[in-house]
Formats: structure tokens, sequence, C-alpha cells
């Protein structure tokens, strides 16, 4: 009796090492068929729409769409006017599922073939996407292309193939500041900023350490990023002149000294806190925090690009990271035509404005860019002058965030003396071939 | 020396003899390591080589039905009447060669150079679809699979032919084989540590051992930002993860980071846990005094600590160090207090390498103590009463008392726990990690900051840079660093070598 208990002992113990294990992956593969007909890829699209013809043979369509968290109830009824839209076809099921855009691709890679089949994404992880294959291109590159800004389909571009449906065109960072500490006036500039906030003792929020945040400093300088070189992972940069990069760097270094206490390095989540509790005057904040940026400012909230900044008696533009978020197809689709014609409608006309009224997205369609919803709004308005001075997040090595975050993080360090032009130009060279991934 | 002669030596002669001979010691104890080592390796060959010899007489000797099971599984069992054990040979065998055929054959057969054919794209109407090609990752991951597979059905093969061959002796001399009611009985009896271990052994074997050797093999390919599966191949590239860690001429920042990040490990390793064993006995000696009041009120506050999960009390401390965080502003408070005006405003973890080493030892220092003294409490209670009472009536100072009695016992019980500790913290992820993050950054390191150890760089390097082959490298690194300092201590400890002691 003894012995079989211990025997369901040792059992049960090595079923609950076993569970939580589960779930297997299948080998995806797609299907060898077709490949006759190659160049007749232009096809009539209307509103968004296309004829259901271009469904090919494809019924009882079970689709899955991937969307941020805040936006699922949104899509789901999109996703019902798509329905009713063609009429013509059985949809057995179209599942929205959360899902954050920010590792969305990472999800995709992890396993294709149990994915969703329509997916939101943020810029960053398109080459990510488009190296291991797993998104499919844009069947209705022309239209789309028609429709929406160009750099939104610049960036989506790769090798001359559009791969993502634009969807948004808001995915950065922009000045946010309490009117009644800095005014309109002073937000133009970094030091009117600074000085504002030195006045009121209140703190001016910029995330130096995070490399998302930090690569202005280095984009301000005029070294911007530029894709990749040709191998496909070794970050490229524009051509930049030394002596203006390190006075730049010089230039930041020195207002975070002469402001210290003042400039101060913290999280974004910081601002709209410090907002609330009045110990923050201005910060750099990222657009998906604006509802609550407002919430604390009430009347008082500001926004606007990010200031300049004097280099050498000159006035500087900060220059920014700036990314747009887009809608995928996922290449091991079961339904690949039925998801691109979805896609294209998620990522159209109607939806965007939906989006833009009732979430505040940024939209990347251009009639909708003219719509008074996104006219009158200051903090569009300040994203969209902002995405005039920006390098493009595409195209993003993964070596690059934290060596720019060290360049943020030694820029404000109390041992940096902004004066030692030497510490700047070494550092900026280690910094860059840190990302560059030399040595 | 002969023990009179250490005797007669002051304190700190003997300290000094101890501590030549510690370091004395050390090649003997390496030396025996590795000879240990080699002793194994020779008799593992020896075994193999036997082996191979009685396969051969094995064959020389057998009968008809015993030759034939060296191609066919259980011929030899069926034909002297052993038939259950005989046709389980035999389907373990169709098993294997039908998972080789549907399976098997297509992944193993592309180990070498897992994989050739390409992801790429075709064009299907409008709509370009991708075709995906070979995937090096599940290539690999079923490779291994399928070896050891093979090597479990080899071994089936090798019991099978002794088992056919016992059975021809048993014959020989008359006796009969033994019933099927009989061996399953055994399995309850003689047997019975098969029955208990034999599942857990294979689910340890699939859950641990196999992604084990899958992780060790991805060591020496260059499975990495350009080579990801499914859309592009990785293949083997040898030792080149292990040498661009040591090649200080072709791969400088690497190199430099590795053995940076190792000096730092081992700082970090021995400091906190010698600062966690000897503050946390210090204060479990103290609570455990005789006289002192409200003992259980003390263990109960030190231990108190515990009850908030750790990682939970690191953030909150990462938060309470941030320039702007609580024990800034209760400094910047006090200094107001003394009429300072000026904000406080010191960078715990992100400025000085020096001051946020120190931070991590202390804050460790706290969150470690109070496990120390729980474990220390209980041996100290442990300790015979008598010893302490005859060195009483011998006129032994407490100090002495302590030297001669209290620590070589505690010494002697918590080495093994000392080493765990210390390979613990080799490996201690959460402290740095949810404290600093790594930081200070530096420009100097590739992919990590100034507070980074080893895991910690490892983490990066798989999960924000894709460098899986190098992690892979570096994880097997830290695993011999590990296991051969374990190895060394635990063998050479009194706890090892003395285990009467005390008892």
């Amino acid at each position: 009796m003894k012995k079989i208990l211990a025997v369901l002992l040792a059992g049960m113990m090595a079923v609950t090492a076993f569970s939580g294990c589960g779930g297997g992956s299948t080998e995806s593969s797609g299907s060898e068929s077709g490949g006759g007909e190659g160049g007749n890829t232009s096809v009539e699209v209307k509103d968004d729409l296309v004829d259901e013809s271009v469904f090919g043979d494809e019924d009882n369509i079970t689709l899955k769409v991937w969307a941020p968290d805040k936006a699922v109830a949104l899509v789901k009824q999109q996703v019902e006017d798509f329905k009713a839209a063609y009429p013509g076809k059985t949809f057995t099921k179209i599942e929205v599922v959360a899902q954050g855009e920010g590792d969305a691709g990472t999800q995709i890679l992890n396993d294709a073939s149990v994915a969703a089949d329509v997916f939101s994404f943020a810029s960053d992880q398109l080459n990510k996407l488009v190296d291991a294959k797993v998104i499919a291109d844009v069947a209705f590159a022309d239209y789309v292309t028609e429709k929406n800004a160009e750099e939104t389909v610049t960036a989506g571009t790769i090798k001359n193939t559009l791969y993502a449906y634009p969807e948004t065109n808001d995915n950065g960072y922009y000045l946010v500041y309490d009117k009644t500490v800095v005014s309109d006036e002073q937000a133009k500039t970094l030091e009117g900023v600074l000085e504002g906030c030195k006045a009121a003792g209140r703190k001016f929020i910029f995330d130096c350490g995070n490399g998302f945040y930090s690569c202005t400093f280095a984009f301000t300088g005029g070294v911007k990023i530029d894709g990749f070189e040709e191998d496909g992972v070794t970050q490229k940069f524009t051509e930049y002149k030394e002596d203006e990069a390190v006075a730049t760097l010089q230039a930041f270094s020195k207002l975070m000294h002469d402001y210290k206490g003042v400039f101060t390095s913290l999280d974004v989540a910081q601002i709209s806190s410090g907002f609330s509790t009045k110990t923050c005057g201005a910060g750099v904040d990222g657009s998906w925090n604006t509802k609550s940026d407002q919430d604390a400012l009430g009347d008082n909230f500001g926004a606007a690009k990010l200031p300049t900044i004097k280099v050498n008696g000159e006035d500087k533009q900060l220059i920014s990271m700036f990314g747009y978020k887009y809608i995928g197809v996922n290449a091991a689709s079961k339904f690949p035509a039925a998801s691109q014609i979805l896609a294209l409608y998620l990522s159209g006309e109607k939806c965007q404005k939906q989006r833009a009224e009732q979430l505040g997205w940024g939209p990347s369609n251009k009639a909708v860019q003219e719509d008074p919803v996104v006219k009158e709004s200051p903090v569009l308005q300040a994203i969209q002058q902002q995405s005039q001075n920006a390098c493009v997040q595409v195209n993003i090595a993964a070596t690059l965030w934290s060596p720019m975050g060290n360049l943020g993080n030694k820029l404000i360090a109390d041992q940096t003396n902004p004066d030692d032009a030497e510490f700047f130009k070494k550092l900026l060279q280690q910094t860059i071939e840190n990302v560059r991934d030399e040595g | 020396m002969t023990f009179v002669e250490y005797k007669q030596l002051n304190p700190f002669q003997r300290f000094a003899y101890n501590f030549k001979k510690f370091f004395k010691n050390i090649p003997g104890a390496v030396g025996r390591f590795f000879k240990g080592i080699g002793k194994a390796i020779v008799k593992f060959f020896k075994t193999i080589v036997n082996g191979f010899k009685n396969y051969g007489t094995t064959f020389a000797k057998g009968d008809w039905a015993t030759k034939l099971s060296y191609v066919i599984f259980g011929v030899g069992d069926i034909s002297k009447g052993k038939i259950y054990k005989g046709i389980l040979f035999f389907l373990s065998e169709v098993l294997y060669i039908m998972y080789i055929i549907f399976f098997g054959w297509q992944f193993i057969s592309k180990f070498g150079t897992l994989g050739t054919v390409e992801t790429h794209t075709v064009q299907k109407g409008i709509i370009k679809q991708t075709v995906f090609g070979d995937n090096s990752m599940l290539i690999l991951l079923y490779s291994v699979l399928t070896i050891v597979i093979t090597i479990v059905v080899f071994a089936i093969y090798i019991a099978n032919i002794k088992d056919a061959y016992k059975h021809q002796v048993m014959r020989e001399n008359g006796e009969k084989p033994t019933s099927f009611r009989h061996d399953l009985k055994d399995f309850m009896d003689g047997k019975y540590h098969i029955t208990l271990l034999s599942f857990p052994v294979l689910m340890i074997g699939i859950f641990n051992i196999l992604p084990l050797i899958f992780m060790i093999l991805i060591a020496f390919t260059n499975y990495d930002k350009a080579h990801m599966p499914p859309g592009t191949l990785f293949t083997w590239v040898g030792l080149d993860n292990f040498t661009s860690l040591f090649d200080i001429v072709n791969t400088p920042k690497k190199a430099k980071t590795f053995l940076e990040l190792t000096e730092w490990t081992l700082i970090w390793a021995v400091v906190a846990t010698f600062t966690n064993y000897i503050l946390g006995m210090i204060v479990a000696l103290m609570i455990n005094k005789k006289g002192i009041k409200l003992k259980a009120l003390w263990r109960t506050l030190f231990v108190i600590t515990i009850a908030v999960p750790q990682f939970v009390s690191l953030l909150l401390m990462n938060q309470m160090l941030q320039t702007n965080g609580a024990i800034n502003v209760l400094l910047t408070d006090i200094s107001h207090l003394f009429g300072g005006t000026e904000r406080v405003e010191i960078q715990f973890l992100n400025s000085s390498t020096l001051m946020a080493r120190m931070t991590v030892i202390i804050v460790n220092i706290w969150v470690g103590i109070p496990y120390t003294i729980l474990s220390m409490s209980g041996i100290l209670m442990n300790i015979p009463e008598d010893l302490y009472e005859s060195a009483r009536i011998d006129g032994a100072t407490p100090f002495k008392t302590f030297t001669a009695i209290t620590l070589p016992y505690m010494i002697f019980v918590t080495t093994p726990q000392l080493i765990t500790q210390f390979v613990g913290n080799i490996n201690n992820f959460n402290v740095i990690y949810l404290l600093t993050g790594g930081g200070p950054t530096t420009e100097a390191y590739y992919q990590a900051g100034r507070t980074d150890i080893l895991v910690t760089w490892l983490f990066t390097l798989s999960m924000t840079s894709q460098d899986y082959g190098l992690a892979a490298a570096i994880g097997i690194l830290v695993f011999i660093v590990c296991a051969t300092l374990s190895l060394i201590i635990y063998n050479n400890s009194k706890s090892m070598k003395d285990e009467e002691a005390f008892s």
C-alpha cells in the first residue's frame, strides 16, 4: 500500500513539473502553388473597399486581429462594419485580441503560424519582420501610397516594396508644459523653458537615460541615423561634422549643469504626476501620455514641438526620434487575400478618422490630416510639426538604445565637465562604435 | 609543522600560517580536480572498449536466434519463450524506424549545415506569399531530439542482445525464463527503484536535459540578429563565440567587457557572500546571547523583511535611491534642519561606479542577512551545551569559546550552504537587474553597464541585442567557473572530509 502511494506521489510530482510547459510549435509551411501571373498587381480600390472577386476562392473566413488594449473596442466595431461591407462573403469568425504595438513584432516572430493574421505594430519593428519574412507585402500599394502622407509610406518601404499599411503618424514625443510656469514664447527655446521652470522652482523632466529620448542629443548635433549598411544589421549614420556634434553635446551638457536641480532625468511617467503635485513645470513626453498630462493640467496644458538650443550663438532645432504605427499582414496567414482586404479597410480613411476622434491618434491619411478634428488639436499639431524635425524610427539596430541612453547619462552626470571638448569627442566616437558593434 | 609547534605560535603567526597553507593547497586541489576528471574519462573509455569486446564475444558464442537479434530486436527472447519482452524490443525497433523515416530524417540530415533553403516569396494572383524554407532553429532542436532518441534506442539494442544471450545461457542450463506476472511483481519489489524513478527521470530528460543540450549547441552557432530564423539561416561557427570573449585584438570591446565583468562578478560574489555571512552571524550571536530580553521580538523584526517578496523590496529600493527618491528627500529635510538650503541629490545608482557598487552591496546586505540570521540561529541553538560548560570549567574566555567552539562548528555546518550562496551570488540576477539595471551606463562596454554581472549581461545580450550565440557561450563559461569552484571548495571542506566530527 505504501509503495503504491509513493508511486502516486511521485507521479503527481512529475505531472506538476510537466504542466505549464504545454504548447507545441507547429511547423509552418506555405503552399507552393501560384506564381503564374506576376506583374498585374493593380486592383481598383474605392473607399477602401475592393470587389469581392479579389477574395479569390477564400470563403468561410476566420481571422485574428491584434490591436492595442485601448483600441480593441473600436476595432471590434470597425470589424463589424467591414463584415457588412462584403455581404457576399461568409465570415466564420473575426477575433480581435489585445496586443501592445510595442512587442507585436516579437510575438509574430515567436511563432508566425499561430499569431494574428492582421496586426498593428510600431515602425521600429518593421525591418525585423521583413528580415524574418513573416510580413506580407501590401497588395494595394498604389492606392495606399496615394492616400497616405509621403513620409509614412517611405518609412514603410524597404528595397522598393511597401510592407505595411500606415495607420498613424504620431508615435513620438514633444514638449508639454504648464502654461502658468512656461509662457508660449519661452517654450520656443530650451533656455526659455529652463528659465521659466527655474523661476517657479519647478523641474524640467527629460529622460536622459532612455535611448529613445536621448538620441535627440546626437540627432540635434547632426549625427542622424540613416537605415542600415549593406549587411542589414549595422546602423548607418549620415555624414556629420564632428566639431558641430561635439559643440552641441557640450551645449546640452552645459545647460544641464547650469540648471542643475531643474533639468532632471526621470522617467516620463513622472511628468504627469509632477504636474499634479506642482513639482514639474515642463517635460518632453510621448504622445501616448497626452491624456494624463491634460488631465493633470486642465486649462494650463501647453503643447509644442521640441524647443531650440543655442549652439555657438545659433538656435538649433532639437531633432527627435519619430515613429509611425502600421498595420501588417502575417505572411503565414491561411486567408492571405482576406487579411489584406481587412488591413486595407482598417487603415482606411473612415477608420483613421474614427480613431482620431475617439482615441486622439494622429492620422497618416492625407484627407484625415486636413480634418478639423486634427487641425484644431494643439497636441496633434505639435506632433505633426515635430515630425518635420525628426529621424524616422525605422531600420533601428537593436544596439542603438543602450549606447544612446549612456550618452544622455554621461551628459547629465555630475562628474562631467561641460567644457572638456576632448571628453565629448571621445564619448561620441565610442557611442557610435557601440551602436555599430565595432570591436 | 607539528601540532605542538602550531600551538606555540601567536594568533598572527597562526593566521599567516593558515593563510599560506590555504594558498599552497590551491594548486594541489586544482591538480586533484583535473586528475579526477582524467580518471573518469579513462574509466569511461575502458567501459566502452569492454562493451565492444562483449559485443563481439556474445555474437561468436550466440546461437542463430541470438545472432539474429543483432539485426532484428527481440528474436532471441521470443525464440526462448520470453514472448512479451521480445515483442516490446521488436516494437521499439519498428517505432524508431518509423520515427526516423517520417520525422527525424528531415532534420537530422540537415544537422551538419543547419539548413540550406532560404525563405522566399512567390506571387499568387495579386498577393505575394511567403514560402518558408529551412528553419535552422527547428532543425537544431529536432536533431537534438533525434540524437537523444537514437542513444536511448541504442541502449535498448544492447539490452536486447544481452537479454537474448542471457536466455540462451539459461536454456543451456535447463532453466525456464520468468513469467510476465513474475516480472511485474518484481517491479514492485526488487526493481522498485525503477518503478519509482522512471517517470521523473523521463520528464527531467525531456524538460531539462534536452533544452540544455540545445542551448549548449547554440553557443557554437552564429545565431544572432543577422541570422534570425525563419527569415535567414544560421550555421556552425565552431569556437568563434568563445574566442571573441578573449580576443583583445580583433574584438577588443567584447573581450574588455567580458574580462572586466568577470572581475566584478567575482568581487561581487565574494563580498556579497561574506558580508551577509559575517554580519548575519554577528546579529544572530547577539540575539542568541544569554540575558538578551525579547529574543522573539528581535528575531521577528529581522525576519519581517522576508515577508515582503524580494523583488518588491528591490524595486522599491530602486525608486527610493533615485535622484528625487525618498532617501534624497529625507536627506534634504535633514540638511534643512541644520540650516542647509540646497536640495540633496545624491546619484546613488547612475553616476559613479564605486558609489553604485557600494550601494548594491549595502542593499544586498539589507535583503540578505535575515536569511543568514534564521539559519544561524538554528545552528547556534544546536551546539551541545556541554561543550560550553566544560570550556567554562576550564576557564576559557568568551572570545576563546567563540573561536574554539562556535566558529568551527558553524563553519563545519555551513560550508555547503556558503558554496551555494557563493554560486547563487555569481548568478544573482535579481539584485543587480532590479536595483540598478546594470547602470551606471558606460561607453567602454559592449551592451553592459558598470554594475552588470555576467548573467545580467547575458540577459541583455539575448533580450536586447539578440546575440544568442554569444550569450550561450557566456552561460557555458559561467557554469564552468561555478562548477569548478564549487567542486574544489566542497571537496576540500571539513564537512566533506570529516563527516563524523561534531556528531
